[in-house]
């Protein structure tokens, strides 16, 4: 006689999974750390989502109590860099993020011509805010990323 | 998660299919050697990316993979008679060599010349690092011989082992590139299991159960690092190599062998786990050896024949619900290799990727199938040759280092993260 875990994993009982996947309203917020980060922010606001709001750098350079406060209630912080640029807001954003409790995650776009010295200065400013690193070469994975996280 | 067409393109490995012809295009493990053991031996049945073929060792030694079914009336070859450099089917006695050229067709007229005509199809089969690889691709973009490191180092130093995986190959590597889970899933084998443990390094896995994530674009697909804090303020960093389309390897602890996987498609539901050890610069001991055939490590005990590991969906993988609650292991699943194996036999033989719900810390999963996508269209609209397929790909370590801060790992572990003869790996 077939084992229940042979029976229900087979193609047969798949047809039987609920239809619907779970029910999951997750908010996210992207901020640009940087100007040159600006045009992929920027270029992802224009596009339909259902609980992403989008952050240029110039606002998050201000670092007011309000919009700190505004990007981190959420569910999934992202903040965007580009290698060799100043990410230093990522500090202000990954501790309240780091109070509440908040995910961040980190996307950083390195242009070929970029140094491993330059790299390495905006590693040393978003690693400790940033629970997930995702380093590559064009910015065009970020928005696939973004759509992932339904 | 993925929309449907997405998730179809990836998982469908069949002949046609763009992810099929992607897989073409790299030398992939088929069998191994003690499955042909000696000239003249029964053949085997191998099916590969929904292929069926016959694979067979003929008088003279070479390999042959060709066709499982007579040219004539369909016959498996199966029940093929090995004999007098070739392949003979019982029913009307048609003989094949290992290129699938019909030699000898007794049944028709003594002078005809009509066994020249008749051909089957018939891949490469060739023996490198104690495995049988075949090219299932064009013979005009057949790429040189694999170079992967446990394949060019001495008999002495590596050992392979194959089981049976009855699922997609893509939720198998998923799991492979997957750093999140080792913490749970695994979390009661780190110090017992004879491969892993003493490492100095599983001190900071154990202190620091929350690792952080790393991902980075490496020229044959990712590298993904799992970071942790050290007593000195820096980060050990365990770094993931995965190449395209389906080669990982993990990092080394202490001076315990190195070891990866690739998960090669059988069909659209079925794969082979293809699991290796090895040292650069060392043999593997008695014990190792006698470990890894124990089921020790990633390797899993296997019925001989089949491959099929012991612990399986028909015996519910021998759960154990008492060890579970004692928190011996975490799932109830003994061993590294049937815990993850049951979890990704359990999600369907193609699991629904439009229904997951995936978190930041899945970055790796998904940069990795962007990658795969990415790779595809590259192939099938421009003729691209996907990475993984240049031997410089190939020549890849896998690392275990401790760094400063603020060091990108891909600067500070550059050297490891290749393969030097004569250079042991970086570990911790």
């Amino acid at each position: 006689m077939q084992s229940e875990s042979a029976r229900m994993s087979s193609a047969a009982e798949a047809r039987f999974r609920l239809p619907t996947p779970a029910t999951v309203v997750r908010t996210m917020t992207v901020s640009a750390l940087d100007p040159a980060s600006d045009d992929v922010v920027a270029r992802l606001a224009v596009g339909s989502w259902k609980n992403a709001r989008f952050f240029p750098a110039s606002a998050v350079a201000g670092r007011t109590a309000r919009l700190l406060d505004d990007i981190a209630n959420a569910d999934l912080v992202v903040m965007v860099a580009t290698a060799g640029g100043d990410a230093s807001a990522a500090a202000a954003i990954g501790d309240i993020c780091s109070d509440r409790r908040v995910h961040t995650a980190t996307f950083v776009v390195r242009a070929a011509a970029v140094s491993d010295e330059a790299l390495s200065r905006t590693l040393g400013q978003v690693r400790p805010w940033s629970l997930m690193v995702v380093i590559a070469s064009a910015d065009d994975y970020l928005e696939d990323i973004l759509r992932s996280f339904r | 998660m993925l929309r449907k067409e997405q998730n179809d393109l990836l998982t469908q490995t069949g002949p046609g299919t763009p992810m099929g012809r992607l897989f073409r295009s790299y030398w992939i493990p088929a069998l191994l050697p003690e499955e042909l053991p000696e000239n003249d031996c029964p053949p085997v049945r191998v099916k590969l990316l929904s292929e069926r073929l016959i694979a067979f060792r003929d008088t003279n030694g070479r390999l042959g993979l060709i066709d499982e079914f007579c040219a004539h009336r369909g016959i498996s070859l199966w029940f093929g008679r090995n004999e007098e450099c070739g392949l003979r089917c019982p029913y009307h006695g048609w003989k094949y060599d290992v290129t699938g050229q019909c030699v000898d067709m007794p049944s028709e007229p003594e002078q005809s010349n009509f066994a020249q005509k008749v051909k089957l199809k018939s891949y490469p089969l060739v023996e490198r690092g104690g495995v049988l690889w075949t090219y299932l691709g064009p013979p005009d973009t057949q790429p040189p011989l694999p170079e992967w490191e446990f394949a060019t180092v001495p008999s002495s130093h590596s050992f392979m082992s194959k089981r049976l995986q009855e699922c997609n190959w893509l939720q198998a590597l998923e799991g492979g590139i997957d750093s999140s889970h080792v913490s749970f899933l695994h979390r009661g084998d780190l110090n017992t299991d004879p491969l892993f443990k003493g490492a100095r390094g599983n001190q900071y896995n154990l202190a620091d159960l929350r690792p952080v994530f790393e991902v980075v674009e490496s020229p044959g697909g990712l590298y993904i690092g799992a970071r942790r804090n050290t007593e000195d303020g820096r980060y050990y960093w365990r770094i993931t190599q995965w190449v395209m389309p389906t080669f990982t390897m993990i990092a080394p602890r202490g001076n315990h062998s190195v070891h990866g996987h690739f998960w090669i498609p059988i069909d659209d539901e079925n794969c082979w786990t293809w699991s290796f050890d090895y040292h650069p610069t060392r043999p593997l001991t008695d014990d190792e050896v006698a470990a890894m055939r124990a089921g020790k490590g990633i390797h899993a005990k296997v019925f001989p024949g089949s491959y099929r590991p012991v612990a399986n969906t028909d015996n519910d993988y021998l759960m154990d619900r008492a060890a579970q609650k004692a928190g011996k292991t975490y799932s109830g699943i003994a061993g590294f290799a049937m815990q993850d194996q049951s979890l990704q036999e359990s999600m369907g033989p193609v699991v629904d990727r439009t229904k997951e719900t995936l978190v930041a810390t899945d970055s790796g999963i998904i940069m990795a199938r962007q990658r795969l996508l990415r790779a595809i269209k590259a192939f099938i609209d421009e003729g691209i040759a996907p990475p993984g397929v240049d031997l410089v790909h190939q020549r890849v370590r896998s690392a275990a280092i401790v760094l400063p801060k603020d060091q990108p790992y891909k600067d500070g572990a550059r050297e490891a993260l290749i393969a030097q003869p004569g250079v042991a790996p970086a570990s911790v």
